[in-house]
């Protein structure tokens, strides 16, 4: 039996015919450490060959993770040459602060000590809660001036429902349970889950109503998403530092939040950046699970799982990740382990996530409580047959399959910063690489050949799981049924990994530049650190750049390398939807309005609409109405599809002359037409 | 790296400043305006740039006829107002005449080498006064009264189809008005509005029509319609003095398709022309027509 296979043998599993027993071990184990003082308990380790077999004796999960951030993976990442050398350096320092401090209990050290040691203990967790507060603030700071998209209007009105029941939950909790008081309310848009929903409105219900923590209703409906982007951007930070480097994890959560679509969606009431966090939530937590192994890390990926269920139909593509990682990880214990006992082991994570999590989609999901096979076969049947929207992709506008193929691919490369793409090309193919290299010793292991096998392997395959969590929502735009209207949206949840690869590949690059300033220059050390940073700086300012200007026309801006946002329309790339763009007019609406005015909103929803009023985002004078020929003014939003409505409009005022085009970098998003008073009829 | 970022941060600086300003636009208007002939086409390149030139321009100078042409032929001179470079597809084999700047706009002059000077355009003619429109089926012909209304149509949701003109023929079953049709190309068509009758032919009687050397026409259906093709047909027969022109077939899914009719046996005459669309379920179709002096080799067909 080889090494791996050892560990394999060690790794934890669960046999669903064992897991009260294992459970009831684990729980006896963990009674017995908490016995043991912490600073005498053995530090935690990487999960590397030898002491993957010494599991039993390790720390809980939760526990590990807080002594020693950063640390597990150090060996199988330096095996490979994953780690920086700063950052081994750093960690080897820092080791040796821990360990040369006297053994001391922890109560009796001064506050101040306790407060710095619980921080060094923590630093990732602060470094990337830290990253992710930051962006929520430039989130919250940049809000007010994001129009509400169409679905955001739809679901204000879906959690303003949910609010009342929840306001009836918590005043008579029996009531709020029958189903009289639960269909009525739970049936508004059922076709997405509660998760996001509730928090929107709950977050409405405390922040706005009972509390009045901010400035507008819609910040309040809109405070879970940012957060969840938080999220995303701290969960992005811990995975690339715990995998990688520290400096890969800043890389990574500043690449993931400077992409200008990632910043649009990142400010809204809905459910694509939610599900991008989720999405890397749940794949940190298998991984955690897998690395640490024991029940309660498992357990924590069935929630997680169900809460990404929760979230968006795409988690439903998650075991799409995990089981061929799986099968990579446990493949050949299993098989061994089936031949011997004829039972198929399951690691742990895997069974937790599909008993407990469609348990907690199902629990959190009020509509689901009531008939709910026939409700599920709605939802499922609901996304399966989803209409297809129109949307243009080079000059052309696709309403139906097949998809081209191209789209993913070329929407990628002109809407996340060049930088971003060439950092995540440098990190993919080193990862790659070692991927192959193992895949090659493998095979040659299999074939009986004496083929070179690379030493010190991550027993995770976590590159392997990073590229999976990257591939699989990519994957699906390959195939000529996935709809693609939602334009980059639809496979954001790739996204953090791109970044953790970009990390990665940003680590590459500061290695290089560190090694040439020592070997060409006589800089001491604090200086090529100075320089360093400088260089991470420069390396990102583009992405900022980019990110900061597309605000608030995110959907319209590409990047530079493609030409920028008129470059964009030059090749025939949409140029938004939703009609959220409706708001940038506030300040020709204030001047060139007057009480009475009636507007036809054309592409913004109705809720979406009377938010703005009732925020005075636009004047509160004007009168919204749903045709041209009700109104004075009408807009139209620049989509392909949409010039129908332009030309409506010439046929209603008999004008083809806006008296407004809103611009962004001189590209037409708003024409605003205003209806001629020389009672002119007709287009000609 | 942080050199790939440099250069992404300038391109980014620079095309963030190339924005042409709307001082521009006005100095391309002028430029056109002072000589500008009424059978002249103006277009607007990239087609993105439309709008911007629109405001500018006015709708004195980008008529419905111009924004929104049938064909390119009618027209024996063409200004070419473009920006980053762009030009217009359709103006291709044109003969350049002059060129000049206006900032970051650049006009050009091209003159037709294939005009068809247009005599009558029937899109004119949809008026009381020159068209009179009737339903006819078994029953025999009943006449369809011209009605000054409101528009009907368009709604927050999209597609919401073709608008129906506020002043139009009102059939039972149909109506004949002029509206702007959002063609399968997404460029926008002047053209007559009449909705096909399911089970009655829909005639339209145009007078004083001064005929040419040929009838040439274009005809559509609303884009979403056309996008997924059938094997149906909308049938469009032309007489005049008591002769069938001939009749086109538009098919659905072909778009903004053109059709010419040879009318030199009664080119100088004046006279009815009568337009009958038989029956069909293509409730949103849309054609224009006009008479011509010169006949081409080839017909007119869509942008």
């Amino acid at each position: 039996m080889s090494d791996k296979d050892e560990v394999n043998e060690e790794t934890q599993r669960l046999n669903p015919l064992m897991v009260a027993a294992r459970a009831k071990a684990e729980d006896a184990k963990a009674k017995a450490r908490e016995a043991i003082p912490p600073e005498l308990r053995e530090t935690p380790r990487a999960p590397e060959v030898v002491e993957a077999k010494a599991k039993e004796i390790r720390p809980e999960p939760e526990t590990a993770e807080e002594e020693k951030p950063a640390e597990p993976d150090a060996e199988a990442s330096e095996a490979d040459g994953s780690r920086s050398k700063s950052e081994r350096e750093k960690d080897a320092t820092e080791e040796k602060e821990a360990d040369g401090r006297p053994a001391e209990r922890e109560e009796e050290r001064p506050l101040g000590e306790r407060v710095v040691a619980w921080a060094k203990r923590n630093v990732d967790h602060l470094i990337g809660s830290g990253l992710g507060a930051l962006y929520v603030g430039w989130l919250l700071a940049t809000a007010r001036t994001l129009g509400f998209s169409r679905d955001e209007g739809f679901y204000f009105s879906a959690s303003s429902q949910y609010e009342k029941w929840f306001q009836l939950l918590f005043s008579t909790p029996g009531k709020a349970l029958e189903r009289a008081a639960i269909d009525p309310i739970w049936t508004a848009n059922h076709e997405h889950p509660s998760l996001m929903k509730s928090l929107f409105a709950l977050s409405h219900m405390f922040l706005w109503n009972k509390w009045k923590l901010v400035q507008d209703q819609s910040t309040a409906f809109r405070l879970p998403g940012m957060l969840m982007m938080g999220l995303a951007i701290w969960i992005t930070y811990l995975f690339a530092a715990r995998v990688y480097s520290r400096r890969a994890g800043i890389a990574a959560a500043i690449a993931l939040g400077l992409m200008p679509r990632v910043f649009y969606h990142a400010h809204l009431a809905c459910f694509d950046v939610p599900i991008m966090a989720m999405w890397i939530a749940c794949v940190y937590a298998y991984w955690r699970a897998e690395k640490i192994g024991g029940l309660g890390p498992a357990l924590l990926a069935g929630v997680v799982f169900g809460l990404t269920l929760e979230t968006k139909h795409n988690a439903w593509m998650l075991p799409g990740v995990f089981v061929p990682h799986a099968i990579l990880v446990h493949g050949r214990s299993m098989m061994s382990d089936a031949a011997k006992t004829a039972r198929l082991p399951i690691p742990a994570s895997l069974v937790a996530m599909a008993t407990i999590g469609p348990a907690v989609f199902l629990l959190l999901w009020p509509w689901l409580w009531n008939d709910t096979l026939p409700r599920i076969q709605e939802y499922v049947n609901f996304h399966l047959h989803h209409e297809y929207y129109n949307i243009e992709f080079l000059g052309r506008t696709y309403f139906g399959p097949p998809s081209p193929k191209s789209y993913m691919p070329v929407m990628i490369a002109a809407t996340v910063p060049t930088t971003t793409l060439l950092l995540f090309a440098i990190g993919a193919f080193d990862r790659l690489r070692v991927v192959g290299a193992r895949a090659i010793g493998w095979l040659g292991e299999t074939l009986g050949r004496a083929w070179p096998k690379p030493s010190g392997q991550d027993p995770l395959h976590t590159d392997a799981l990073l590229l999976l969590a990257l591939a699989v929502p990519l994957a699906v735009f390959l195939l000529p049924r996935t709809p693609i209207f939602g334009g980059t949206k639809h496979w954001i949840t790739a996204y953090p990994a791109l970044a953790i690869f970009a990390g990665r590949g940003f680590d590459l690059v500061a290695d290089r530049i560190e090694a040439l300033l020592k070997s060409r220059t006589s800089l001491d050390e604090t200086k090529r650190r100075w320089a360093l940073a400088i260089a991470g700086a420069i390396t990102f300012v583009a992405p900022f750049a980019v990110t900061r200007h597309s605000h608030p026309f995110g959907l319209s801006a590409y990047v530079p390398f493609f030409g920028g946002t008129a470059g964009g329309a030059d090749l025939g790339l949409n140029r938004q939807f939703w009609g959220f763009t409706t708001q940038s007019l506030n300040d020709w609406f204030s001047k060139n309005t007057k009480p009475g005015d009636t507007v036809y909103i054309m592409d913004t929803a109705w809720p979406s609409w009377h938010r703005m009023v009732d925020e005075k985002r636009i004047p509160q004078w004007l009168r919204g109405v749903g045709s041209p020929a009700e109104a004075t003014i009408s807009l139209v939003h620049h989509e392909q599809h949409m010039n129908e409505v332009d030309y409506n409009i010439w046929t209603e005022y008999g004008t083809t002359a806006p008296e407004f085009v809103l611009t962004h970098d001189g590209v037409p998003i708003i024409s605003v037409y205003r209806r001629p008073q020389d009672g002119r009829r007709g287009p000609r | 790296m942080p050199l790939v970022s440099i250069v992404e941060l300038a391109l980014h600086a620079k095309q963030t400043n190339d924005i042409v300003p709307e001082a521009d636009w006005a100095a391309a208007r002028n430029i056109v305006k002072a000589d500008l002939r009424p059978d002249d086409l103006v277009v607007f390149a990239p087609f993105w740039a439309d709008p911007l030139g629109r405001r500018t321009f006015g709708d004195s100078i980008a008529t419905p006829k111009r924004a929104g042409r049938s064909d390119e032929r009618r027209f024996a001179r063409a200004w070419e107002v473009s920006i980053r470079g762009a030009h217009d597809e359709a103006l291709a084999g044109w003969k350049k005449v002059d060129e000049r700047k206006a900032g970051a706009v650049t006009v050009t002059l091209w003159e037709n080498p294939d005009h068809t000077k247009v005599i009558d355009d029937l899109v004119d003619l949809v008026t009381p006064e020159r068209l009179s429109v009737s339903r006819v089926d078994d029953h025999g012909e009943q006449p369809c009264p011209f009605q000054r209304g409101r528009t009907a149509g368009g709604t927050t949701v999209v597609p919401q189809g073709l608008l129906t003109p506020a002043d139009k023929f009102v059939c039972n079953g149909g109506h004949v008005g002029v509206a702007v049709l959002h063609a399968l190309d997404h460029r926008p068509h002047l053209c007559i509005y009449a909705t096909p009758i399911q089970g009655a032919t829909l005639r339209l009687r145009f007078s004083d029509v001064t005929f040419g050397a040929s009838l040439h026409g274009h005809s559509g259906i609303q884009w979403l319609v056309e996008r997924k093709p059938t094997p149906e047909k909308v049938s469009v027969s032309f007489s005049a003095f008591g002769h069938t022109l001939g009749t086109h077939f538009h098919k659905v899914g072909v778009g903004w398709v053109g059709f010419e009719l040879p009318t030199n046996d009664i080119e100088g005459k004046k006279g009815e022309l009568t337009v009958d669309i038989a029956p069909s379920s293509q409730r949103q179709f849309c054609f224009e027509a006009t008479t011509r002096h010169a006949s081409s080799s080839a017909t007119g067909g869509g942008r």
